[in-house]
C-alpha cells in the first residue's frame, strides 16, 4: 500500500492545529508581550515608553525585590524536600494497608488537597487564633504563653510552610503510591529470600526504583513553591506585608496596587527565568543521579 | 386568571413608560461596612425614594482599604468602574497620579451648588491636584477616645460634669491606665497590628509635637522630627509593654474588647459611634459609654483627620453621557445637602450649611468632639500617602512592630524613613 506522506502530514497538522493555536494565543504570545512590557514604563493597562534595561537595573537595587527573592528561596527550602519525604513516608505506610482500609486512609490524606486555599486559610487561622485557637493549648504548654504565630516574624514562613505541606501532601502521596505499586512484588520476594532486613530493602530496592517518581515530585514541588502567593497573601493580612513578601506577591503589588506594569513585568521575567533554570537544572541533576 | 393577566400587562406597560422617561441608574461603590455603612444605606434608600422614576443608585459595598482601591484602580483602567464612588481625600494625589480619577469641571460642580465656599477651604482644596478638582468632600473624620463610664467612675477618673478628667499628658494618661488596670482585662483597647489605627494614633501624637512627616524638599522625617516620631512610637509602645493595651490585635478584635466590657477605654475612629449607639439601643451594651476628643499627650491638641469624598473614576474608553453625568452630580450634591444623617454616623459633615446648622451643633456625642475640626492634622499631601498607600504599608511594617516591642522605636523610624525615601526616588 502506498502511503501519501504529504497527506498524512496535513492530517496530523490539522489535528494538532487547535492545540497550537491555543498554546500560541494563550501562552506564547502573552509571554512575548510580557517580555516586551518589561522594557517599558507602562502602567498596569496601556502602553508605555521604551526604557531599555532600566527596570532590570532598578530591580537589582530594590531591597524589596531581594527580600521577596530570599523569602521565596526560604519557602522553597522549607517545603520542597520535606513535602516530598513526608509524601513518600505516608505513601509507604498507606501501601501496607489493603482493600477498603487503604482507600479510607488515602481519602483522609487526600481530603485537604481538594480544599480551596481560602478555606485552608480559614481553618488554620482559626486553629492558630491567639484567643480561641485549639493549637494554643500545645503552644502555651511548651512556650509558657500563647503566641500569635502569624504575627511573629520568625514563625511566619515555617507556619505557612507547615500549612502548605498539610494542604498539598495528598497529591504527592498519590503519585508515590502509584510508583510503589509499579514495583514488582517479585523483587521484594527475592530480597526476603535473601534475608534482607527492612532498611536494606528500602535502601537497595524501594528508593532506587521509586527514584523517577521522586524526581518528578521534587520538580513539580519546586516549580509550585517558587510560585507561592495565595497562602502568604492571605495569612499576612493585617500584619507586616514586607518582611514576608514573596516574588509573585511583589509582582501583584507592583502591578495592581502601584500601577507599575512595566516594572512588575520585569520581576515576572526574572521569576520566569529562575523557574526555568532551577527546574531544568534540578530535573537534569536528579535524572543523572538516577541513571548512575 | 384573566385579571392576573391584565395586572401583569398593565404593570409591564407602566414599567416601560418609566423607561421612556429615561431613568438613570447610577452605579455606586463604597467601602463603608461598619456602623456608618448602615446609615449610608438608609441615605441611599431615601435618595432612591425621592428620585423615583428619575435616578436610581445601585450600591455595592466593597472591603475598605487596599482591596477597595486595588479594585478601583484595575476596573477604571479597563473602563469597568462605577459611575460614582467614595474616596479618601488623603489618597487624591496617589489616585490622580495613577490615573484612576476623572477631573470634575467647576461649571459642572457649581451647577448643583458644589462650590468652594460651600466647604472649608483646606477640605475643598484637598480634593484638588494642580488646581484641578477631582473629589468633592463629604465629611471630616478623626479618631476619638471612647470610654466606659462605669469603669472610669470606679477608678475615680470622671469629673463633676461626667466627662473623663486627668487624661492629658503622656504621664497622666499612663497613671490613668494604671488606675484602670484592675477593673478590666485591658485599660485601653486599640488596633495594634497592621495599618489603620496605628497610623492614626501615631500621626496624632506626632502632630501634637509639630512633627514634620514630609518636608517641602521631599525629605521624610527631617532631622529634628525624628526624635518627635520616636517619642510618639515610644508612647504607643509603652501601653502595650505595660500590659494596658492588647498585643498584636486586629481592628475587629479591638472593637469587641471594648463593647464586651473587657477594656475601659478605646481609641478608634468616629465611624464606630453608630456601632455603640445601636448596641445601646438594643440593650446589648451593658454599660454607659461616652466619647471625647483624643487627649493631648504632648505640647498641644492635634488629631489625625481624613475625609470621605465622592469621586468619579476615570473609566478608560468610556465617555459618560451628559444625562448620566447630571445624575451623578445630583447624587453628590443631594448627599452633601442631606449630610446631617451622615453626622449620625459619627462623622463631621464637610458641607458648611450642615455643619453650621443648629441640629448638628446639638448632636451628641459629635458636639463633644467637634473641636476636632479645628485641631485636625491631615495626611501629608503626597503620592506615597493616603489610605492603602506606601505610607500605610510602612506603618504596618515598622510602627506596628515597634508598638509590640518587636523593634526599637528609633530603628523603626529610621527604617521607615529610608524605605519611604527609597520609594520616592
Amino acid at each position: 500500500m502506498i502511503r501519501n506522506q504529504r497527506r498524512e502530514w496535513a492530517v496530523a497538522f490539522l489535528l494538532v492545529l487547535p492545540f497550537l493555536l491555543t498554546y500560541g494565543v494563550l501562552f506564547v504570545w502573552p509571554t512575548i508581550q510580557m517580555v516586551q512590557l518589561s522594557f517599558t514604563d507602562a502602567p498596569l493597562i496601556g502602553t508605555g515608553e521604551w526604557v531599555g534595561f532600566e527596570n532590570y537595573i532598578e530591580m537589582f537595587d530594590d531591597r524589596r525585590f531581594w527580600t521577596a527573592f530570599n523569602n521565596t528561596a526560604y519557602f522553597v527550602v522549607l517545603t520542597v524536600i520535606p513535602n516530598t519525604l513526608i509524601g513518600l513516608a505516608i505513601a509507604m505506610m498507606v501501601s501496607r494497608l489493603k482493600g477498603w482500609q487503604q482507600s479510607l486512609i488515602l481519602a483522609m490524606f487526600f481530603l485537604p488537597y481538594i480544599l480551596p486555599v481560602s478555606v485552608v486559610y480559614r481553618i488554620w487561622n482559626w486553629m492558630f487564633n491567639v484567643q480561641f485557637g485549639i493549637l494554643q493549648y500545645p503552644i502555651s504548654f511548651f512556650a509558657g504563653e500563647t503566641i500569635n504565630v502569624f504575627r511573629t516574624q520568625w514563625m511566619f514562613m515555617p507556619a505557612v510552610a507547615l500549612v502548605t505541606i498539610w494542604w498539598t501532601c495528598g497529591f504527592n502521596i498519590l503519585l508515590f503510591l502509584a510508583g510503589l505499586r509499579s514495583i514488582s512484588p517479585d523483587i521484594y520476594e527475592a530480597a526476603a529470600l535473601d534475608n534482607a532486613n527492612r532498611w536494606t530493602i528500602f535502601r537497595k530496592i524501594t528508593w532506587p526504583l521509586i527514584w523517577p517518581v521522586t524526581a518528578l515530585v521534587l520538580t513539580i514541588q519546586l516549580i509550585l513553591q517558587l510560585k507561592i502567593f495565595d497562602q502568604v497573601y492571605l495569612f499576612v493580612q493585617g500584619g507586616r506585608p514586607d518582611p514576608s513578601m514573596v516574588m509573585v506577591q511583589y509582582i501583584y503589588t507592583m502591578a495592581f496596587q502601584r500601577n507599575q506594569g512595566g516594572y512588575a513585568a520585569a520581576i515576572a521575567v526574572a521569576l520566569f527565568v529562575i523557574v526555568i533554570v532551577f527546574s531544568v537544572l534540578q530535573f537534569q541533576l536528579l535524572r543523572a543521579r538516577g541513571e548512575k | 386568571m384573566k385579571n392576573l393577566m391584565k395586572i401583569a400587562m398593565l404593570s409591564t406597560a407602566l414599567l416601560s413608560v418609566g423607561a421612556v422617561q429615561a431613568q438613570e441608574t447610577v452605579v455606586w461603590w463604597d467601602f463603608l461596612a461598619g456602623g456608618d455603612g448602615v446609615r449610608m444605606k438608609s441615605l441611599i434608600e431615601r435618595f432612591n425614594e425621592e428620585h423615583a422614576g428619575e435616578i436610581t443608585i445601585q450600591p455595592t459595598t466593597l472591603e475598605w482599604g487596599t482591596p477597595f482601591y486595588t479594585k478601583v484602580q484595575t476596573s477604571a483602567a479597563i473602563g469597568e468602574g462605577p459611575d460614582v464612588m467614595t474616596y479618601h481625600l488623603s489618597r487624591v494625589p496617589l489616585g490622580v497620579e495613577s490615573g484612576a480619577l476623572a477631573p470634575l469641571s467647576t461649571e459642572d460642580l457649581s451647577s448643583v451648588g458644589l462650590t468652594a465656599d460651600a466647604f472649608q477651604a483646606a477640605n475643598w482644596e484637598a480634593g484638588q491636584s494642580d488646581g484641578q478638582q477631582y473629589a468633592v468632600p463629604f465629611d471630616i473624620h478623626s479618631i476619638i477616645l471612647y470610654y466606659n463610664k462605669d469603669k472610669l467612675a470606679e477608678a475615680g477618673l470622671l469629673g463633676e460634669d461626667g466627662k473623663p478628667t486627668g487624661l492629658d499628658g503622656a504621664e497622666n494618661f499612663m497613671a490613668a491606665l494604671e488606675k484602670l488596670k484592675g477593673g478590666s482585662q485591658y485599660s485601653v483597647s486599640l488596633q495594634t497590628s497592621g495599618d489603620g489605627t496605628p497610623w492614626r494614633v501615631f500621626y496624632s501624637l506626632f502632630g501634637q509635637q509639630d512633627g514634620v512627616f514630609l518636608a517641602e524638599d521631599g525629605t521624610f522625617f527631617p532631622e529634628d522630627s525624628i526624635p518627635k516620631a520616636v517619642a510618639a512610637v515610644e508612647t504607643m509602645a509603652s501601653w502595650v509593654e505595660g500590659g494596658y493595651a492588647p498585643q498584636l490585635t486586629e481592628y475587629e478584635g479591638s472593637v469587641a474588647l471594648f463593647t464586651n466590657g473587657d477594656a475601659a477605654l478605646h481609641i478608634n475612629g468616629v465611624w464606630e459611634v453608630p456601632t455603640l449607639v445601636d448596641l445601646e439601643a438594643k440593650g446589648e451594651l451593658g454599660f454607659e459609654w461616652g466619647a471625647v476628643a483624643l487627649p493631648t499627650f504632648f505640647d498641644h491638641p492635634a488629631t489625625w483627620a481624613d475625609s470621605h469624598a465622592f469621586a468619579i473614576p476615570n473609566n478608560a474608553g468610556k465617555e459618560m453621557t451628559p444625562e448620566k453625568k447630571a445624575a451623578v452630580l445630583e447624587v453628590i450634591s443631594w448627599m452633601n445637602e442631606n449630610s446631617l444623617s451622615w453626622a449620625d454616623a459619627g462623622h463631621i459633615p464637610a458641607f458648611n450649611a450642615t455643619r453650621e446648622s443648629e441640629e448638628f451643633k446639638t448632636m451628641e456625642p459629635n458636639a463633644t468632639y467637634s473641636i476636632l475640626a479645628e485641631t485636625a492634622v491631615f495626611d501629608p499631601k503626597s503620592t506615597l500617602a493616603g489610605v492603602a498607600s506606601p505610607v500605610y504599608d510602612a506603618v504596618a511594617n515598622y510602627i506596628s512592630p515597634a508598638m509590640n516591642g518587636e523593634m526599637e522605636p528609633q530603628e523603626a523610624i529610621e527604617e521607615m524613613k529610608a524605605d519611604l525615601q527609597d520609594q520616592a526616588e
